[in-house]
């Protein structure tokens, strides 16, 4: 479960980061338009492997449900950290996208 | 999208929320708290102490108990102790004792002796009072139900209302008075809409039988017909009048866990004990599927141990509604789930809140040049305060009274009851005697000491604080303590907040923002 929502995370902080309001204000910088899109590509990517992460590991009763489950709680937590701890929370999108896998692997 | 269109939704958000919003803060944040109802029926009868767990030994010790207590009874009924239950309780039907007609007993899961708890509701109470409002049959449960259509309406107007859903999917701008409280309400609500769609879409599924029962009466002619082809009769053969003792109830256990490996059991009926004709069924515990199903049973020959039938599968459309049933209650969910649930619950009562807050305060702008408030804002700012820190004084009172009460008062539950609704009382009697927002921050402090002090009480109480909780692994009641110190802590900032002088940008200025000494601690 963890691994599912640390990349579910990381998904939703691509998506984000996609938006070019939240790409310029978090990151200081202007983003070019091929940069947004490989973000909003990957985001969503990510989103799925943590759909088919989780179905795949707990069925579609569990899975389904866990999956929202964790992708509400990250989204959220996202929201409200940006405001007040930006760097703590991109910090934490950055550790998740490698967490999240290994703990997959291993996991798996 | 027409304009029109969108102000008329706005206008239904904005109304129906206002109305129905008190008693649905209420219901969200009693709901929130059911969701923990073992855990905190635990804390509330700390006599009962947790085992480790073991099905097969608890059968023994309940078949035992019964056997030389409720011999007299035919009907037996068993829960086994859980993850989250510490208890092993068995009941039997006894026309001259106990509420109904049925006593209940709780045994220890260890040694088999009952335990003289104390007398309370615990959990069960927040759990009736989201569905029931403690109103007599059925208007509670109407009432309920027509707020959890408007909750649903709620949702719906505001997704239309809420014109930027996906361009400020991510966005919250703190410190921006109104602007901020939009921005909260709005991001919680979207973030978190599956939680709420489900909850409220599911809780007019639970009641559908009192929503719609047009096709209920049309088939049935009335509800009961309608239950027992749901959740199946209890069908009881005649007693043989043959003396005949029941097999182990052990045995049969091993026989389910032959069928279903590692199944969970949640109850055990025996009919007719000590009879020819006995029969014992075993069903699955809730916590073992998403759905909310009864038919994981299997009926033995209470004489032979020999497997009668199981339970027939159920159909797509009950699947459906028992899924949605299952979703709401969140009884399969593990303790991580479970916090989830709890998070997602506490989201809800916010929105609600949030949204509370801004319909007085878009309106107190316009009057932030006069002395007073007009009547109208003024008694929606008492039933706010009432409604929402009232609510948590007398959450904190229920548990209050739960530790301080005698243990021998006659009828002490009623009384946690009583205490519960008279803190609520005296909230709304202070709120009407306070400015706004001396009442927020007092009730708030307040609300911050009651349930920062509560795991100091129970340790000086019960002996079971924090520091033999934690050693022992009663993770049920350390969880509780440190649940209630973690909002004492969270009141306590919201306190702060409201006692500080606002700032410029906020509205009305109290002329003074003394602090009383009593304040001073929890800042």
């Amino acid at each position: 479960m963890l691994s599912i929502a640390l990349i579910g995370y990381a998904g939703f902080a691509a998506l984000c980061l996609a938006m070019e309001k939240h790409f310029s204000e978090l990151l200081k910088r202007k983003p070019s338009p091929g940069k947004l899109r490989v973000l909003r590509i990957g985001g969503w990517l990510l989103l799925m492997l943590s759909l088919v992460l989780a179905v795949h590991g707990r069925g579609w009763a569990h899975g389904l449900v866990e999956w929202i489950a964790v992708l509400m709680a990250g989204v959220t937590l996202w929201v409200f950290g940006l405001p007040y701890q930006p760097r703590l929370v991109l910090g934490l999108a950055a550790v998740s996208l490698v967490l999240g896998p290994l703990l997959a692997v291993l996991a798996g | 999208m027409k304009e029109g269109f969108r102000q008329a939704m706005a206008w239904l958000h904005t109304w129906t929320g206002l109305i129905f919003g008190w008693l649905l803060f209420a219901i969200f944040l009693t709901g929130t708290l059911s969701y923990f109802k073992d855990e905190v029926s635990h804390w509330a009868q700390p006599e009962v102490r947790r085992h480790a767990l073991d099905p097969v030994a608890s059968l023994g010790l309940a078949q035992r108990y019964l056997e030389s207590n409720a011999a007299h009874s035919g009907s037996w009924m068993i829960r086994l102790p859980s993850e989250r239950e510490a208890a092993l309780n068995v009941g039997w039907r006894d026309p001259e004792g106990g509420r109904r007609g049925f006593v209940r007993k709780d045994l220890d899961a260890q040694s088999g002796q009952p335990v003289e708890a104390r007398d309370s509701r615990g959990g069960d109470f927040f759990y009736r009072f989201h569905f029931e409002l403690q109103m007599p049959y059925p208007w509670g449960r109407w009432l309920s139900t027509l707020c959890a259509f408007i909750m649903l309406l709620g949702l719906v107007t505001g997704i239309i209302t809420h014109k930027k859903i996906f361009k400020e999917f991510f966005t919250f701008r703190p410190g921006k008075g109104q602007r901020s409280w939009l921005d909260g309400h709005n991001a919680i609500g979207v973030l978190v809409l599956p939680f709420h769609l489900m909850i409220s879409y599911s809780s007019l599924v639970l009641f559908m039988y009192m929503v719609m029962p047009a096709s209920i009466m049309a088939s049935y002619g009335d509800t009961s017909g309608y239950f027992n082809d749901l959740f199946g009769r209890d069908e009881a053969p005649k007693v043989a009048n043959v003396a005949t003792p029941l097999v182990p109830l052990a045995g049969l256990y091993a026989k389910v866990q032959e069928q279903v490996p590692g199944a969970r059991i949640g109850f055990i009926q025996v009919q007719n004990a000590g009879d020819r004709n006995a029969r014992v069924t075993f069903t699955q515990s809730s916590a073992d599927n998403v759905p909310y199903q009864r038919s994981a049973n299997w009926t033995f020959e209470g004489a032979t141990g020999e497997l009668l039938k199981q339970g027939a599968p159920e159909s797509a459309t009950m699947m459906t509604a028992f899924s949605f049933a299952g979703l709401h209650m969140g009884n399969y969910a593990g303790p991580w789930l479970r916090w989830l649930y709890f998070a997602f619950g506490l989201a809800g009562t916010a929105v609600i809140g949030t949204g509370l807050v801004m319909w007085l305060g878009k309106r107190q702008l316009k009057h932030a040049k006069q002395e007073r408030l007009p009547g109208e804002l003024r008694l929606v700012e008492v039933l706010n305060i009432a409604s929402m820190s009232g609510l948590i004084l007398a959450v904190a009172g229920f548990f209050w009274a739960n530790r301080l009460l005698p243990v021998a008062l006659q009828g002490r539950a009623d009384w946690e009851v009583n205490t519960f609704f008279l803190v609520w009382l005296a909230a709304l009697l202070h709120a009407v005697l306070r400015p706004g927002r001396r009442a927020w921050g007092e009730q708030l402090a307040l609300g911050a000491l009651a349930f920062a002090l509560l795991p100091l009480l129970n340790a000086l109480s019960t002996g079971q604080g924090l520091n033999a909780s934690v050693p022992a692994g009663d993770w049920a009641m350390a969880g509780f303590d440190l649940t209630a110190l973690a909002r004492g802590l969270f009141l306590a900032w919201a306190a702060s907040k409201m006692l500080r002088p606002p700032k410029p940008a906020a509205k009305r200025a109290p002329k003074a923002a003394k602090v009383s000494p009593e304040m001073v601690e929890v800042q």
